[in-house]
């Protein structure tokens, strides 16, 4: 009770300059007095040193696994919870932050920029890295915007798991997407749709702040919406985490199968043991394991396929392609019936720019054309995922412990008051 | 196990229910939850109200607009209920912008209420760990096979969009712009006149370089179309248009236009017979464009270039025809923005056909080639006007001149770049500006008339303002200047002549009625036509010396065309050759 009013109290203290509103363009008014307009000032970009925000979060994922792996304290874990989203969040408003700085890391891997910066680096490979050791400690009380939604995760309700396991498969499109999306140089999906920054940011466009108060809303009863089925950095925290030497576990010592933590995860994290009375016998268990193997290539080249399908709908992430799109669409219009049609806002200034609609066309013809093979590879990536995930699902290890799924275990240390079993010594 | 009955009862204590502080956690959640719901409703409808209805959009506001494009002469009292509606506009708009940002932290205040309320009731009743009382679930074998049935169905879904989106997505990019330059044959490329060929005919809207300056200083002061005296020849011109004349050759050029017809019409400057007329229709992209009465179809006036000629249209249309009347030539710049019209006329330097589209947004300055018609540059403009380019041969060399709603912008003719801009104008500018002796003179009803000194160096060339005048000022006709004086003309029939050094008013003259038509100096003579068919002419100086006054009898909106011992009028059903009887 006392640490959910502290963190109230500070999370409303932090949200005292919040002025969350939707952006409106309003056309300034011509004075006949001759009022002259101050002149529009650019914010002084911020001024703390990579060095202190690579502390701060180093720090920060330190104390994470400390409260976590040796303290075991769900209340420890909360204020850090806390405070990382009032530093991370609120603060530093959202950036740099792990989940965007894949995007960096593609542009660089693809030579489509020069060079990273540091502080980037770090934010990439510091969460990563401890989750190679330690788990999503990250997750669990570091990242601001799964601190956001753990604050708003009152209820829980538990996802089905297999729609669970469905659901789990759209951070692999959505970071196969803004892979894509960098490769052909269409913008930072991630950071574009990141719900939670208008928040951060006290202002953003209305879509925006409304999927992010709706992704906060939902996440009352379906806990951590965005970092289960969203979140494109959770992919690469997944694998790293599944060879974690230390991790996060439900029983501080052995398991007692007391059955008292079945319903303790809200994320579907924890694995039960494993039933004796398998459906199928284990030859033929191999069998189908065998023909799902065999068919894996062909679910890769479908999927292949499949993105190539969808080659002229991705073009469309491209601002160039769009905005193409639609000064064709307006041409034609006027030239259609002899009606002139609302010209967009996004035409209009391009009209007034030096670019011609020739040379306009020519490049989103160019955009739209690259589209095609990066398609292919990310339909295959698709593909892939979906065999991988099918055939994990037909791989069966015996457990006979309540385990946490180091692949899908946020860390986020609630479990632990359900387990009877005292830590030894 | 548990190892003790105290770290039991510990452990016991933290799923402990306590209901009566849970319960009035829960109510304050309701209250709170039920506030935050109703304050995010009212943002939301607020928002949307404020997307549908655009302050500017109002329906009362473009019903007044479209008034006074309808009837100008109603003006000042819709200027002024425009004015009292669009402050109106303004403020409320503004002050709904406030009450969203009320609004907005009564919802943050709202939801962390609400959020910590029902932590804390959550937290007065945990939720104890029963496994036996949790609903039933699918079995662990169950879970797995739903789970690959879903990931089955769910890829096959994707297969399915896919195929879909394959085979109903298409990419509408077009392979080239829907108005292009049409070419019926590209023009030759011969090499463009050159200034001294240009000085010798009369290529544009108020003669070579469009400053008002005639380059032969011989032609008759005086005519009367009652007795025929000094007249050589006049012809009907099919189509209405208060473009003025321009010359090349042995041809006179000028257009006409109505809501439906556009046309481009050439006559022999000797006899006046028409040798050929051009229609330019179907042009990619042409639609009706928005006019006031006094502006006409046929506003702008063309531009002849060697063995070229061009026109422009309200509606975008450019055409681009040979001395012959061949089409080469046309495109669509689209439609343009502007309330009263487009009206700004053309001017050619060297290859580039140069084109002022003024307009509310999206203006530019647009060089196209005279060959083809493609876009070799253009400059964004940011104000609406209706006057035209001057290309003045400054002591750093010729620079493009333009006026717009609030500035003097001079610009490099040959690669667009703006050289420099002077802030000195206001209201609906019209007029063109005028050059003599150094110095740019600009004027506009209801705004101080500005003489502009030009300074700088070759390499950054600059203005700067030398005086300024507010008496009688213009709003159609432009000013000229012959170097020592400059010459205002107004619609209210006065007509100024101003010191070039020092603005001081040498002499003001007033006719009885007013000019839309522009004075041009030609020799020690100044020639101006009212808008009665009047042409008065005086000398140049410092003293008003009237030397004629000629009568066409009919109204006179365009500009005459000066070349040599002839004057080429349009009126305004016929076009008229002015020439000395002996020289016939």
């Amino acid at each position: 009770m006392r640490k959910s009013l502290a963190a109230m109290a500070v999370v409303a203290g932090a949200l005292v300059a919040f002025q969350g509103q939707a952006e409106f363009r309003f056309p300034m008014p011509e004075f006949e007095s001759g009022y002259e307009y101050p002149p529009m000032n650019t914010p002084q970009a911020s001024r703390i040193p990579v060095p202190i925000d690579v502390s701060v979060l180093t720090v920060a994922l330190g104390l994470t696994t400390y409260a976590v792996l040796v303290a075991r304290s769900r209340r420890l874990v909360f204020v850090l919870s806390v405070a990382s989203l009032v530093y991370f969040g609120f603060y530093r408003q959202g950036c740099v932050c792990p989940v965007g700085s894949v995007q960096n890391v593609f542009e660089m891997l693809l030579g489509r920029s020069t060079g990273l910066p540091v502080v980037v680096v770090f934010f990439f490979l510091l969460p990563l890295v401890f989750a190679l050791y330690f788990g999503r400690v990250f997750c669990g009380a570091v990242c601001p915007l799964g601190a956001a939604q753990e604050m708003c995760a009152v209820y829980p309700v538990q996802v089905p798991r297999a729609v669970e396991s469905v659901l789990g498969l759209v951070p692999y499109a959505y970071l196969g997407l803004a892979g894509l999306a960098v490769a052909t140089g269409s913008g930072y999906l991630i950071c574009r749709y990141d719900p939670f920054v208008g928040f951060f940011r006290r202002g953003g466009s209305f879509s925006m702040l409304m999927v992010g108060g709706a992704l906060l809303v939902v996440g009352i009863f379906i806990a951590r919406p965005y970092c289960r089925y969203l979140c494109p950095y959770g992919v690469l925290l997944r694998w790293a985490s599944r060879f974690s030497k230390w991790h996060a576990s439900v029983t501080p010592a052995e398991c007692t199968q007391c059955r008292l933590c079945e319903d303790a995860c809200p994320y579907a994290a924890i694995i039960y043991p494993t039933p004796a009375n398998a459906p199928v016998s284990r030859r033929e268990g191999a069998r189908k394991l065998g023909i799902l193997l065999a068919a894996t290539p062909l679910i890769i080249a479908a999927g292949g396929l499949a993105g190539y399908g969808l080659s002229n709908t991705l073009a469309r992430l491209h601002p160039t392609v769009r905005l193409a799109e639609r000064l064709g669409a307006e041409e034609t219009g006027r030239a259609a019936d002899g009606t002139p049609i609302k010209v967009s806002l996004e035409v209009e200034t391009f009209q007034a720019g030096q670019k011609t609609a020739d040379e306009l066309y020519a490049e989103a013809g160019a955009a739209a054309s690259q589209f095609k093979p990066l398609a292919v590879v990310f339909g295959a990536f698709l593909g892939l995922v979906v065999s991988g995930r099918l055939l994990r699902l037909s791989v069966v290890r015996q457990r006979k412990d309540y385990e946490a799924d180091r692949a899908s275990c946020l860390s986020c240390a609630r479990c632990f008051d359900y387990c009877p079993v005292e830590k030894k010594g | 196990m548990v190892d003790s009955v105290d770290k039991m009862k510990e452990r016991q204590a933290r799923f402990k229910v306590r209901p009566v502080a849970r319960n009035a956690a829960l109510t304050v959640a309701v209250v709170a939850g039920a506030f935050s719901a109703v304050v995010a409703t009212l943002l939301i409808a607020n928002y949307v109200q404020i997307r549908l209805a655009a302050p500017l959009d109002a329906p009362a506001l473009i019903e007044l607009r479209q008034e006074i494009i309808k009837s100008p002469a109603a003006t000042p009292e819709l200027v002024e209920q425009i004015e009292t509606l669009d402050l109106l506009a303004r403020k409320a708009y503004l002050t709904s912008q406030g009450h969203i940002r009320t609004g907005v932290w009564l919802l943050v205040a709202g939801a962390a209420v609400f959020l910590a309320a029902l932590r804390l009731a959550a937290a007065f009743k945990p939720r104890v760990p029963l496994p036996d009382a949790a609903p039933a679930r699918e079995s662990f074998w169950q879970a797995r096979r739903n789970a690959r049935r879903l990931i089955g169905g769910a890829g096959a879904a994707f297969a399915a969009a896919a195929f879909l989106a394959a085979w109903f997505t298409d990419l509408r990019i077009p392979t080239a712009s829907l108005a292009p330059p049409r070419f019926i044959a590209p023009a030759p490329q011969v090499t463009p006149p050159d200034w001294e060929t240009v000085q010798q005919n009369w290529p544009s809207f108020r003669g070579p370089g469009s400053y008002g300056v005639a380059w032969h200083t011989t032609a008759p002061s005086e005519w009367d179309a009652a007795s025929g005296k000094n007249i050589k020849w006049k012809v009907e011109i099919p189509l209405p248009g208060r473009n003025s004349p321009v010359v090349w050759g042995n041809r006179v050029f000028l257009t006409g236009a109505t809501e439906n017809q556009r046309e481009l019409f050439a006559f022999d400057a000797d006899t006046g017979q028409t040798v050929w007329r051009f229609m330019p229709d179907g042009v990619p992209g042409a639609a009706p464009p928005q006019l006031a009465e006094d502006t006409g179809y046929a506003p702008s006036t063309m531009v002849a270039h060697g063995s070229q000629v061009f026109a422009i249209f309200p509606t975008g249309d450019v055409v681009g025809c040979g001395y012959d009347g061949n089409l080469f030539w046309q495109k669509n710049l689209g439609l343009p923005d502007n309330y009263y019209g487009h009206s700004s006329s053309l001017l050619a330097y060297g290859n580039l056909l140069l084109v002022q589209y003024d307009q509310a947004k999206g203006g530019k300055l647009i060089a196209l080639d005279i060959y083809d018609g493609h876009e070799v540059w253009s400059a964004r403009r940011q104000y609406i006007s209706w006057s035209s380019p001057a290309c003045i041969p400054s002591p750093f060399g010729p620079q493009l001149i333009l006026n717009s709603e609030k500035n003097v912008d001079a610009y490099d003719p040959v690669s667009g770049k703006l050289l420099w801009q002077v802030k000195c104008l206001d209201g609906d500018v019209a007029p063109s500006p005028a050059y003599g002796g150094g110095r740019i003179f600009v004027a506009n009803e209801y705004v101080t008339a500005t003489a502009l000194i030009l300074g700088g160096t070759e390499d950054a060339p600059s203005a700067q303002v030398a005086w300024e005048w507010d008496e009688a000022l213009p709003d159609v006709s432009s000013p000229v200047g012959d170097g020592l004086y400059f010459y205002v003309a107004t619609s209210m029939g006065y007509v100024v002549c101003l010191e070039a050094a020092s603005g001081k008013t040498m002499w003001h003259q007033e006719f009885e009625e007013g000019f839309y038509s522009s004075p041009v100096v030609v020799g020690d003579r100044v020639f101006v036509s009212d808008k009665a068919g009047v042409t008065h002419v005086f000398k140049t100086g410092r003293e008003f010396v009237l030397v004629a006054d000629s009568d066409l009898g009919e109204p006179i909106f365009a500009t005459p065309a000066f070349l040599d011992k002839r004057i080429y009028i349009r009126t305004e059903k016929q076009l008229w050759c002015v020439a000395a009887q002996d020289d016939s």
